[in-house]
């Protein structure tokens, strides 16, 4: 595949906005969280593709989303996990997940678990199948130095199965050993987060994104630099990539043409390539060389992305965005 | 120009020494509606907490949760029964007793300069007339023309959307004292040069001459400057108000550790010292991106802040003194733009009245059921001004003369919100 051959040749407006996404490109489906607090698959076999609404909701945004086998495991600022029959489209289990609005779910490298992290600045871990709680740990001051709330916006296990990392509002990225739930390091990047103690006295910015490389060596940090005026969101996207086991920055790469948040890494299988998505009030898609973090291509398009599905072949990339869903091929 | 008013000051002192009439008694002085309205005024102050760049009204009094519109914060039941507050405000939920909220503001302007202006002074400024701000017109009716303390405090220390207030028309003497970079003035000590003895031997023989000046001379615009002498003398003597750091620990932890919660002591220390109007400004809420981030990081100072600041005032027993507002230039969009943000929103926003001549608990004025538009109750800027007037005993349509023409202390046609008045 060439970097170059990236290109959006999908999309279908709503006007809601869509955080997070999971896909089956087997079977030619989708699922969205939205706004509107509801789940939602999409068939993509259609030629107009419709949505068909999942029967319960959330609370308030669904901000996560994983498929683990026949179930999805949601999300919410309504700080509660909810598991979903995908055949029968139908609410499974409500579980009180944390004291803080959630911001990410994602699963084990055996899907047999899946990871959660909220403002209640606590990762936890839950088992995919029952519901039921296995570990609750945290590194991460609930409040930023300067008195404020701070966030827990991002998390990542890597595919080996040993290792969890959590990012926080501050830049703080604290490593863990995925089986005794143990920290065994941390990171700091701190120009992912803007204080303005002048002109405006409150912050912006935060990692939004973790990922470890398929071979679990390296970790990617995303969110956004340093911000002039935090009224908007006008800082380069940011990424940093970091030796796992030495703790070393080896890339550290800001994109002052597509501006704004990462809100999402994927590696891509051969570790050639590093693809970003994020935005400011609109979105972009950026491919990274991962060795040498030279950029290989990128897009953009309306609506600001959330969040990104892959496909096995890595062929497809699906987008949850701002009242859109739009499909880019790399084929 | 020239303002000419009833000096109700002066109206006082001459009641309170028997001028008037010689035979009133203190009943007497009650039974005289202009009298009683000036006496119920005594003592009393506003504290303004500014919230510069526009505060969301629906992450704050106004939330639509489960609307396209609402955003992802839910609502939370509030002390009093039936009213509902954004979940960021929670302490203050707790507290809703002693607040009215007025839900239904709709003053059009959706710019920050034009729009600052017109919620400063309370009505479209017009060319050739310069308006005062609201503290200057409150300074001017509250304050003491004899008091030792500031008359208007003005407190903003950051730097996006900062303007200096002007008291306009009623002159130089009801500006504000405008605190930025620090909380304590500047120029307010005396030279290290001179010492404390010095500077009080310096005064007393000033005092001394200026007796047997003014007694030898009978010119009226010598007590002026006489007055402006003293005035300044106090203001010297009274730096110790900015000292929030005379204050108890546990006081000050009270407030917590924010610069707007040490500002909101401040404002609590001068008004309890006499001070009428007293503005803290807290920027900058202006978010158009990543507006449900901010709120959470702004809405939890100014819960913190604004709690602690009513519950010491009721403690203190300055509450039923002490109007506290909180304002802003004007609200946020109901519609979430592409980063997350609201945009700038004048037609249907709220705002806050506590403490002072305010029936707390109350709700007034209705929007839409995505905060497009205001359906009931809609209040303009003057409206509001004629209703902060009232709260304070403040004849709203009370005319300033300037020069042949009559300007009525808020803005013509305009009329208080009876509903939240207690």
């Amino acid at each position: 595949m060439n970097a170059k051959n990236l290109k959006r040749i999908d999309e279908w407006t709503s006007q809601d906005i869509l955080f997070c996404i999971a896909q089956d490109c087997v079977n030619s489906r989708l699922w969205v969280g939205s706004s509107d607090f509801k789940i939602y698959e999409v068939d993509l076999s259609k030629e107009k593709p419709t949505r068909i609404e999942f029967q319960g909701q959330h609370q308030s945004y669904v901000t996560g989303m994983v498929r683990v086998g026949q179930m999805l495991v949601t999300s919410s600022y309504d700080r509660h996990l909810q598991w979903w029959d995908i055949v029968e489209r139908k609410l499974i289990r409500t579980v009180r997940a944390h004291e803080g609005w959630i911001r990410r779910v994602i699963e084990s490298a055996d899907s047999k678990q899946v990871i959660s992290i909220g403002d209640d600045m606590q990762c936890k871990v839950w088992d995919a199948e029952s519901g039921s709680a296995v570990a609750s740990f945290s590194d991460h001051q609930s409040l930023t130095p300067h008195h404020f709330p701070s966030m827990l916006y991002a998390v990542a296990a890597s595919a080996d199965g040993k290792w969890i990392a959590t990012g926080d509002k501050v830049g703080h990225v604290a490593l863990w050993d995925a089986h005794r739930f143990e920290k065994v390091g941390e990171l700091e990047t701190p120009v992912m987060y803007t204080w303005d103690a002048k002109a405006r006295m409150h912050s912006i910015g935060g990692i939004r994104s973790l990922a470890f490389s398929p071979d679990s060596e390296r970790l990617a940090v995303g969110g956004t630099g340093k911000i002039g005026n935090i009224d908007h969101l006008e800082g380069p996207a940011r990424l940093e990539v970091f030796n796992r086991a030495s703790g070393q920055r080896e890339l550290e790469l800001e994109d002052k043409n597509k501006k704004g948040l990462i809100e999402q890494i994927v590696w891509s299988p051969d570790q050639q390539w590093i693809v970003t998505a994020g935005g400011d009030n609109n979105g972009f898609i950026t491919i990274y060389d991962a060795k040498s973090g030279e950029l290989q291509h990128q897009e953009g398009q309306n609506g600001h992305i959330h969040g990104i599905a892959c496909d096995e072949t890595f062929a497809n990339i699906f987008a949850a965005s701002h009242e859109r869903i739009s499909r880019w091929t790399l084929a | 120009m020239r303002i000419q008013s009833l000096n109700r000051r002066s109206l006082l002192k001459a009641a309170a020494t028997g001028v008037v009439a010689s035979n009133m008694s203190a009943l007497d002085v009650l039974s005289q509606p202009a009298l009683a309205n000036e006496l119920a005024r005594e003592g009393k102050s506003v504290i303004l907490l500014w919230l510069a760049g526009g505060a969301s009204q629906l992450e704050t009094w106004d939330p639509k949760p489960g609307r396209r519109t609402g955003g992802p914060y839910a609502k939370i039941k509030t002390k009093v029964p039936g009213i509902e507050i954004s979940e960021l405000l929670p302490k203050m939920a707790n507290q809703l007793d002693e607040t009215a909220i007025i839900r239904s503001l709709n003053t059009k302007i959706a710019d920050h300069g034009q729009a600052y202006t017109l919620m400063d002074i309370g009505r479209i400024p017009e060319p050739g007339v310069h308006f005062p701000h609201l503290g200057s017109i409150i300074a001017h009716e509250l304050g003491q023309i004899d008091s030792q303390v500031p008359d208007f405090v003005y407190m903003y220390t950051q730097t996006e959307g900062r303007r200096q207030d002007s008291a306009g028309y009623l002159g130089a003497r009801y500006n504000p004292m405008f605190l930025t970079d620090k909380m304590m003035p500047d120029d307010l000590h005396r030279l290290d040069a001179i010492s404390d003895v010095d500077h009080h031997d310096r005064s007393a023989l000033r005092d001394f001459m200026a007796k047997r000046f003014i007694r030898d001379l009978n010119n009226p615009s010598i007590g002026s400057h006489e007055n402006a002498y003293s005035r300044v003398q106090g203001l010297m003597a009274s730096d110790y108000l900015f000292d929030i750091g005379r204050e108890p620990q546990a006081m000050r932890d009270h407030y917590g550790p924010t610069q707007f919660g040490q500002q909101c002591l401040a404002a609590r220390r001068l008004v309890e010292a006499g001070v009428p109007f007293v503005k803290v400004a807290r920027a900058w809420w202006d978010s158009h991106g990543q507006n449900f981030e901010t709120h959470r990081e702004l809405c939890a100072d100014l819960d913190h802040c604004m709690s602690a600041l009513l519950e010491d005032l009721k403690q203190r027993g300055l509450l039923s003194k002490t109007l506290v507002i909180t304002l802003g230039e004007f609200g946020r969009t109901p519609q979430i733009n592409g980063s997350l943000g609201r945009d700038h929103f004048a037609s249907a926003w709220s705002c806050t009245l506590s403490g002072c001549g305010i029936r707390g608990g109350t709700v007034y004025g209705k929007t839409d059921d995505d905060g497009h538009t205001v359906v009931d109750g809609e209040m303009k800027a003057g409206d509001l001004f004629a209703t902060i007037f009232a709260a304070l005993g403040i004849e709203h349509d009370k005319e300033h003369m300037l020069g042949s023409r009559p300007i009525p202390l808020s803005d013509f046609g305009s009329k208080p919100c009876r509903e939240v008045l207690a």
